[in-house]
């Protein structure tokens, strides 16, 4: 049974259909990548993957029950961990306060106002650890908002693995990383893959990325999906090749 | 309940929804224009109404008070804008503009308090606008029907203003896309004071010609501003049109609540606020960006 | 290490003070502390979740007429009056908080405002209860239980208040050096990205609500057994506004800032309105220009913060481990 799965997925804004009727499905254990032009309807699939929009029409079934239209933290706490298009963190909090509080999210004791210093230590160790595969530890405790945009991104990928996720999914995790950094998100994504128990859902641009990681990948054009493969095959897909692949980037 | 009965009651709601409107309108220009909620629209109205006052005690005129009321607060509003609020422009906290406008509803509240006193001013209404009108069988205060012409007066004015002149159509610009707009030479800074000063006139001039009727006293702004909230909601924030439709809805709902509830007719405007908030709690979003 | 020294020599200060000051001195100083509390139990919402209130005065309002009513017609011993009257408020507080929390901004802002507005309303429309513009006058500090007295002079109530605001900025502490704190800071920094991560910010939300209130209203509660008797005016909007301006200019974020602006707020119009009758516009101009200037506040200032609640006090972020 996959992990993921969306069902005829279909979302309109007004007159516009961003997403059309489509449906994926991902493995555990796998990575699949989402790639297409500006506007294919990526980010829209992701918001409503983690419920962020509701559905026009579809389904999301997640390890075999039907998340659908669930409240969007309740679709994080079964499992699933986002990072964003736009990069999202805590601006006024030292990096390792943020990549605490997503750590934080699984404890069960999370709501305690008074005491829960367990959960404090134990959800900072969490953060550490995080830090520490990411190779961010030495800006443990500068404030978010001062780290550069790659640092930034690298926190933002820190947050999500902390919240020790089924399925991660990220948005354009590499835009605007340096060479290194991209290869420290790669090495940090291979690394977990190797662990066992992660999936990886990965919007991308960048199709070096794309392909030393995506056991699988989807390209969608216009709100559709109009190739469904291992790399090879939508390497060979001409539809893709034309909409995508061998068009601008 | 007889025809004339109802029909009173009819044009005490549109007189009602006068004054909302030149508040309303105000405010939603203002929203329009620099996406914040003037939270001092109601001091506003308020010193609107003092000033009016201050005005037919000097000088004996009514007219000149309509007059002149608006374009002092106008300019007063402008000063505002330019000195504090266009150093918030770009801050992250939304805040701020919060906080500084509610700051300017205490400064003026206390001004007022300074100047004026805390006992109720009234000039009353006017000699020439004294008196009843009868309407099928029921009388009618003629200084009503008054306001709902001011109200409608003034609804054609700023409906053509938008509509038909540059000024209006650069307004009508800035607060769709107000980097376009800068981008092709226009100083939008500009047409933001221009607004807030034209919002700041509008709330005044509603005072002056709401206080022969309520007297001029402290408190009146924060009822009106909450008022004049649920109505910008209601029509859209940012939209003229909505304003206008807006204060008409709540005209009647106000003379309805205060018909059937009485002495409970604040509480029922409060639950229509809820109401409304709980049904848009997006509020501010009701715009499309 | 200083820090715990500095509070644990403040308080020192604080208990000695009576045998310092004359008597009508100590008077300025309880309504000083209470207002105090009051700021501090904003500051929750203000500083650590960015929700601006501008109807807290209803909290105040609510524990003052609560108190009121439990101690003229139950005459039961003042500290348990004053613990109904902040359960009894709490109660109240759980739906507004549910209604209130709905929006954000200036939508919650409006909507606080028009519950405060509400309340002030119904004062004057249960005037059977209430005693209408009047208020409910003669209210008695009954002895209790087990026959303690020591709070019903003056001396012994300001104890009793200088206790309740040192126990409940240890509580408000603890409070948000927890977990649940650190989810506060998540929804002040990026709500949506709390919520993505697993967090209900609606129910932490509510709850921050319902604990202004209830700290708001042991402020109410002691002010109505101090001054003997609570009216109207508690609930109007301008005390919601002096409130707002203690925390922004004691410094949001840091439940001492708010403290020390209360206290300071009461000493000053204490002074100044001796003085002059402006003083009003004097706070409201210094408030607007700390809002535009130096929205830190002065305790932000004093301890060189850039941001409100830039250091989240919590595990990792000190070097040693204070005391909660």
């Amino acid at each position: 049974m996959p992990l993921l799965e969306c069902k005829g997925l279909v979302r309109r804004f007004g007159a516009l259909v961003a997403v059309d009727a489509v449906d994926m499905s991902l493995e555990a254990g796998r990575i699949r990548a989402v790639i297409g032009p500006n506007g294919a309807g990526k980010s829209t699939m992701f918001n409503l993957i983690t419920s962020v929009l509701k559905p026009s029409a579809g389904e999301v079934i997640f390890a075999g029950e039907n998340i659908t239209g669930l409240p969007v933290h309740a679709v994080a706490l079964k499992g699933i961990a986002r990072t964003f298009q736009l990069c999202h963190v805590f601006p006024a909090l030292t990096a390792r306060e943020n990549v605490r509080i997503a750590a934080q999210a699984r404890e069960h004791q999370r709501w305690r106002f008074i005491g829960g210093r367990h959960v404090v230590t134990r959800s900072a160790a969490a953060a550490d650890e995080a830090l520490e595969h990411l190779r961010l530890t030495r800006l443990a405790n500068v404030r978010a908002a001062l780290l550069s945009h790659g640092d930034q991104r690298l926190l933002e990928v820190a947050m999500a693995i902390a919240q020790k996720p089924r399925l991660l999914m990220l948005d354009e995790p590499t835009q605007g990383l340096s060479l290194e950094e991209t290869d420290r998100t790669v090495e940090v994504l291979k690394s977990m893959l190797g662990a066992g128990n992660l999936s990886v859902l990965l919007v991308e641009h960048d199709m070096e990325v794309v392909f030393k990681l995506a056991h699988d990948i989807t390209v969608l054009h216009r709100g559709r999906v109009i190739a469904d493969g291992s790399p090879a095959a939508v390497k060979a897909n001409t539809a893709a090749r034309s909409a995508y692949l061998g068009g601008t980037e | 309940m007889s025809l004339g009965f109802i029909l009173a009651q009819c044009l005490g709601a549109l007189s009602q929804a006068a004054v909302l409107f030149f508040i309303a309108c105000g405010l939603t220009l203002i929203f329009g224009i620099m996406r914040i909620i003037n939270f001092a629209h109601g001091a506003i109205f308020m010193l609107g109404a003092y000033v009016g006052f201050t005005i037919v005690a000097v000088t004996g005129s009514f007219l000149l008070s309509l007059l002149l009321a608006p374009i002092v607060v106008g300019g007063l509003g402008m000063a505002f804008e330019r000195v504090f609020l266009r150093h918030l422009y770009g801050r992250r906290d939304g805040g701020a503009y919060l906080l500084l406008t509610f700051g300017l509803a205490v400064v003026l509240s206390e001004v007022i308090r300074v100047i004026w006193g805390a006992q109720p001013r009234a000039s009353g209404i006017p000699d020439f606008l004294r008196g009843i009108v009868v309407i099928v069988e029921q009388p009618f205060p003629l200084y009503r029907l008054f306001l709902i012409a001011a109200g409608l007066a003034a609804a054609l004015a700023v409906w053509q203003f938008l509509e038909r002149t540059r000024a209006g159509l650069l307004i009508r610009a800035v607060s769709q896309n107000a980097e376009m707009v800068h981008a092709l030479g226009t100083d939008v800074a500009l047409v933001r004071t221009a607004v807030f000063g034209l919002g700041c006139a509008m709330a005044a001039l509603g005072g002056v010609l709401a206080a022969p009727l309520v007297t001029a006293f402290l408190g009146m702004g924060t009822t009106v501003v909450i008022d004049a909230f649920v109505i910008v909601i209601i029509g859209g924030m940012g939209s003229f049109l909505g304003s206008l439709i807006g204060s008409v809805l709540v005209g009647f709902v106000q003379v309805l609540g205060a018909y059937y509830f009485q002495d409970l007719a604040l509480a029922f405007m409060y639950f229509l606020m809820l109401i409304v908030l709980v049904i848009r709690p997006g509020g501010l979003l009701g715009r499309e960006d | 290490m200083s820090r715990n020294v500095s509070f644990a020599l403040t308080v020192g200060i604080c208990m000695l003070l009576p045998f310092m000051v004359p008597q009508y001195s100590l008077t300025v100083l309880i309504e000083a502390l209470i207002f105090g509390l009051f700021a501090m139990s904003l500051d929750l919402l203000v500083g650590y979740c960015r929700l601006y209130s501008f109807g807290h005065a209803a909290a105040y309002g609510l524990g003052a007429y609560s108190a009121a009513l439990i101690l003229t017609r139950l005459l039961l011993p003042l500290p348990i009056g004053i613990v109904l009257a902040v359960l009894v408020t709490t109660l109240v507080a759980i739906p507004i908080a549910w209604i209130c929390t709905r929006s954000t901004g200036v939508s919650f802002a409006m909507l606080t405002l028009a519950f405060a507005q509400l309340g002030y309303a119904m004062l004057f429309r249960f005037r059977d209860i209430t005693g209408g513009s009047d208020g409910i006058v003669g209210i008695p500090r009954p002895p209790g239980p087990l026959g303690m007295t020591w709070f019903q002079g003056k001396t012994g109530y300001y104890y009793l208040v200088l206790g309740c605001l040192i126990g409940s900025y240890l509580l408000c502490r603890a409070i948000v050096r927890s977990p649940f704190g650190a989810v506060l800071a998540g929804i002040r920094e990026n709500e949506a990205k709390t919520i993505a991560l697993g967090y209900n910010t609606r129910a932490y939300k509510i709850a921050t609500v319902v604990l202004a209130h209830g700290f708001g209203a042991l402020a109410g509660a002691l002010y109505a057994a101090f001054a003997g008797f609570a009216s109207p005016e508690l609930f109007f909007w301008l005390v919601s506004g002096r409130v707002l301006i203690m925390v922004v200019v004691g410094g949001a974020g840091t439940l001492i800032g708010p403290i020390l602006g209360g206290v300071f707020f009461v000493f000053l119009e204490h002074e100044l309105s001796e003085i002059t009758d402006l003083w009003p516009l004097i706070f409201g101009s210094v408030f607007m220009t700390f809002v535009m200037f130096a929205p830190q506040g002065i305790w932000g200032i004093l301890t060189r913060r850039s941001n409100p609640g830039a250091e989240l006090p919590g595990a990792g972020n000190e070097t040693s481990d204070a005391a909660a």
